[in-house]
């Protein structure tokens, strides 16, 4: 009962996310702006109720199953990309490479030293 | 008998009940399988599970299209799910605060350039709009990247393939160039492995640690929630 209650409050943010969406014409997906609202409304309450933690954690545990039907689909559109492909891979593989590249720098050079928490 | 297969495999694409069947036996399956190996980190287990899914629907016939409708129902719960991610955030809020400058230093140019160096590369070898708009979110976590690839008029499987491979590419490069240049703070290694590898990235860093994973969750939803502002507009500026 308490996970089912919790979930209530999720949708609830959602729906809320949908409609602020709506009304400020905002160029972002409603479940972030549902998301931004939820950590601000934790933030003023100051914890987490045991009911949206116990609706939280079995979804983001199942995050990976939930996206697979998406996935699935790259498998299928093979043809509909066939002069794209190469460029799809140079593009992933060397764009990662960089930007892996260049956030270790970034971080290396704003991080204080390593605390004796290690 | 292939008229009776194909009636009864009609009859059982009525209901979305066999595509969620399917999704939840592969993607047990590939959780498995994934153990078996020995968590290979070059091959998560979502992809096992959709290389299996894949095969299932093409060796039963099943038109892709039909199981989507079906497995749809599945899909319907990414919103929750994204509204959910607000609690390990807010669980992060106070070493965002610990850490406030280097990670506000460091995160609007990481998660810009994580998705301005593929989609500049693609766009010099002339990769057509529609495939642009499919890279752009690569290093944003899924039920995020869905909503802006959406957006940015981009296709969701083929962003999807993106998202695997950036994961899967982030996730070796950060072993590879920490071990080249001695970097050992987990601090660091976490947040570089969130920022670029959503979350298979930080799958990999909670085996580094749980300061990593701490780290690499923090990193994964600061570029969703960066991203998710600033790809649309970026988009819209360019006129894209």
């Amino acid at each position: 009962m308490s996970s089912l209650y919790g979930f209530l409050w999720l949708v609830g943010f959602l729906l809320l996310g949908e409609a602020l969406v709506w009304l400020l014409h905002l160029p972002v997906s409603p479940g972030v702006v549902g998301m931004l609202a939820l950590t601000l409304w934790l933030m003023m309450r100051g914890r987490v109720s045991q009911e949206i933690q116990s609706a939280s954690q079995p979804l983001i545990a199942i995050l990976a199953m939930l996206i697979m039907p998406g996935v699935v689909g790259v498998f299928f559109i093979v043809e509909a990309f066939a002069g794209q492909w190469l460029i799809v891979g140079v593009a992933l593989v060397l764009g990662t490479l960089l930007s892996v590249a260049t956030t270790l720098w970034l971080m290396l050079r704003f991080m204080p030293k390593a605390g004796s928490d290690e | 008998m292939n008229e009776g297969l194909a009636g009864l495999q009609s009859v059982l694409l009525e209901t979305p009940m066999l595509a969620i069947f399917l999704t939840l036996a592969a993607y047990l399956t590939g959780a498995r399988l994934f153990l078996r190996l020995g968590k290979p980190s070059w091959c998560p287990a979502v992809l096992i599970a959709a290389m299996l899914l894949a095969a299932t629907l093409a060796l039963t016939g099943i038109d892709y299209d039909d199981y989507r409708a079906g497995a749809g129902w599945l899909m319907l719960l990414l919103g929750p799910a994204t509204v959910a991610l607000a609690v390990p955030l807010y669980q992060q809020l106070p070493r965002i605060r610990e850490l406030w400058l280097p990670v506000l230093c460091t995160l609007p140019p990481a998660a810009m350039l994580a998705a301005l160096y593929s989609v500049g590369l693609a766009w010099l070898l002339g990769a057509t709009p529609e495939v642009l708009a499919s890279l752009a979110p690569k290093s944003v976590t899924a039920p995020i990247a869905m909503g802006i690839t959406e957006q940015l008029g981009g296709v969701i499987p083929l962003m999807m393939g993106g998202l695997l491979i950036t994961g899967v590419m982030a996730t070796a490069f950060v072993g590879l160039l920490s071990r080249w240049l001695g970097i050992r703070d987990e601090r660091v290694l976490g947040f570089v492995l969130g920022v670029n590898g959503h979350v298979i990235g930080t799958v990999r860093a909670f085996e580094y640690g749980t300061t990593a994973g701490a780290f690499a969750s923090l990193g994964m939803s600061l570029t969703g929630i960066f991203s998710a502002l600033f790809l649309p507009l970026a988009w819209r500026l360019v006129g894209l």
